[in-house]
């Protein structure tokens, strides 16, 4: 009868045949020179990175003296509850400086897409603009 | 608004922080004052929301309303209003001398790898990936770009070093131009965990011996595998995707990212048009179509007419429709055994058959209306007149519509080894065919 039936019949997993010889395999002494060398060879890599444009820096816009007296806009990019959030700031600002405008606006097209009429409206009319982007 | 000189704030949640911060440095301005509130705001109530209002700012600790008009009233320092142009650096051309085992390390804790272990780019192995074009290694072949983020440009020799680290073989390495030169990323930057899919056509494909039989979209074949792998990594490296909290924000990631979901197109047991040409491309071309959407899904499950006695696919695969969502269109994987009996059926084309599937899959305006995908993405259309939008946001909410705007929206094609007629179904969109032939 083969070792493998007979563990079977014993209620042993086979399996422990396996392990049995893997573990005779574990190397007992140093790596053999020829592993060795093999593992310590030198290679040189090519970075796998693309080329990133150059960052052209941007100033800020001045800021205000104040809020009192402008005019701000509330502008909804499109996420989702976005437009109820602002409209909730659009109270907050009534309630707390009544002397401030603020005009709610959401932005056409999706919210990677581009508006310039709003822009131009929001430089013609407006003073100062806080952007609600992402969820 | 900063460029038009209209002082500004942007607000999002805190779980956005590290984006918005970078994504304003990558953009030129380092020093923006966002704001955040807590997070999620979606879901929330009115109330809940005021309560954000009035709270502090998660991240900064102070309190949100005050962050804001400090935000358009402290005045600026000189870091603010600097100008210039500031160099990104990602690290220089060649790294090592080096063991495998460390070089391995390397790419793999910077970012460079999908966690999976790479064929080291040596010199000698990028050489060996060069042969497979004949385009000069220094010629750029395009720009990618995660989301929104500045693109970056790529040479041949770029892609090349991203085609070894995938195990790719150098005859695969003009799919891989092809497709690098799409621009198209297989990593997107949304919250969103969207799948990528290529369909390869044309005598190609049995040139590298791709599979396109039994097991075709598996881990069965060598090009299969590494061509969809290096499409990853090339999104990651090339495109700069991939880093996440900062390029991508896919809330539960994807596992066909991976490897991505590549098709094979089994023109030989078809009895349809192959994709390509159907694209306007010859039956000798070859040609790789691209893909995205959120997923794919098998068709077992679905229901329809006669499903046990006799199975009636087109049923089938529009009762899968209906689990899509309608912010991507649908390709459907059918096996050479499902195509027969649809043309027993009377679908000798695929033509007929997206026609039947387009005018057959129906739901309410309001089920269509009620998605938070078609009130982010299709609404805004509406409300600048897009049709067919403009009109299914005006309809009474009873109004039976389709869930794509044309047959064209529904994709067929053909993959499998006929061990059952079976179909899946991803929720994806075409996006662009081109030339591999152009790339050799």
């Amino acid at each position: 009868m083969n070792r493998r039936k007979l563990l079977s019949l014993l209620g042993m997993s086979p399996a422990l045949l396996a392990g049995a010889q893997m573990e005779a395999q574990q190397p007992k002494a140093a790596k053999s020179g020829k592993v060795a060398a093999a593992e310590n060879a030198q290679f040189e890599a090519l970075n796998p990175k693309g080329s990133p444009p150059p960052v052209k820096l941007i100033p800020m816009a001045p800021r205000l003296d104040s809020v009192h007296g402008k005019t701000i806009y509330l502008v909804d990019t499109g996420f989702m509850s976005g437009g109820v959030l602002l409209q909730q700031m659009q109270i907050w600002f009534n309630k707390n400086y009544p002397d401030v405008t603020v005009v709610f606006r959401k932005k056409a097209g999706s919210y990677m897409e581009d508006d310039p009429p709003l822009w131009k409206e929001i430089k013609e009319k407006g003073n100062a603009a806080i952007m609600a982007i992402g969820h | 608004m900063e460029k038009l000189g209209i002082p500004s704030v942007p607000m999002a949640t805190k779980s956005f922080a590290d984006l918005a911060k970078s994504n304003a440095s990558k953009r030129g301005m380092p020093h923006i004052r966002a704001c955040f509130t807590p997070h999620p705001v979606w879901g929330k109530t009115a109330e809940q929301l005021m309560a954000y209002v009035e709270g502090n700012d998660p991240v900064s600790g102070k309190p949100l309303m005050q962050e804001i008009i400090d935000g358009l009233t402290v005045p600026l320092i000189a870091e603010d209003t600097k100008t210039g142009m500031m160099d990104v650096n990602v690290g220089p051309p060649v790294y090592g001398p080096d063991t495998l085992d460390n070089l391995q390390i390397h790419f793999l804790n910077n970012g460079m790898t999908d966690f999976l272990p790479i064929i080291i780019p040596t010199p000698e192995k990028v050489d060996a990936m060069l042969k497979g074009s004949s385009h000069h290694p220094d010629e750029v072949v395009g720009k990618m770009a995660a989301g929104a983020f500045a693109a970056w440009t790529f040479t041949v020799r770029q892609v090349a070093v991203n085609a070894v680290m995938a195990g790719c073989e150098p005859e695969y390495f003009p799919i891989l131009l092809a497709v690098a030169s799409s621009g198209m990323a297989a990593l997107g930057s949304s919250t969103s965990s969207f799948a990528y899919s290529m369909v390869i056509n044309g005598p190609i494909r049995d040139k590298l011996n791709m599979n396109y039989t039994i097991g075709a979209m598996g881990p069965f074949a060598q090009p299969n595998a590494t061509i969809g792998r290096a499409w990853t990594l090339i999104g990651k490296n090339l495109g700069n995707g991939g880093i996440p909290g900062d390029t991508y924000m896919g809330s539960q990631g994807n596992n066909t990212n991976y490897n991505n979901i590549v098709i094979a197109e089994n023109e030989k047991d078809s009895l349809w048009t192959p994709y390509h040409v159907q694209k306007g491309f010859k039956p000798e071309d070859n040609v790789v179509s691209l893909f995205a959407g959120e997923d794919i899904r098998q068709g077992h499950g679905a229901r329809g007419a006669g499903v046990l006695e006799n199975p009636m696919f087109d049923d089938q695969i529009s009762d899968m429709f209906r689990t899509l969502t309608s912010q991507f269109d649908a390709l459907v994987i059918c096996d050479p055994l499902t195509i027969k009996r649809l043309v027993e059926q009377g679908y000798d084309t695929k033509e007929k058959l997206t026609d039947w599937l387009w005018k057959n899959t129906m739901r309410t305006a309001k089920d269509y209306r009620d998605s938070a995908f078609v009130y982010t993405f299709h609404y805004p259309r509406a409300l600048r007149g897009e049709e067919p939008y403009a009109t299914w946001y005006k309809c009474p909410e009873g109004t039976l519509i389709p869930y794509w705007p044309k047959p064209d929206n529904i994709v067929l094609v053909c993959a499998g080894g006929q061990t059952n007629p079976f179909f899946q179904v991803g929720n994806l969109t075409y996006r662009v065919s081109v030339s591999i032939d152009k790339w050799m």
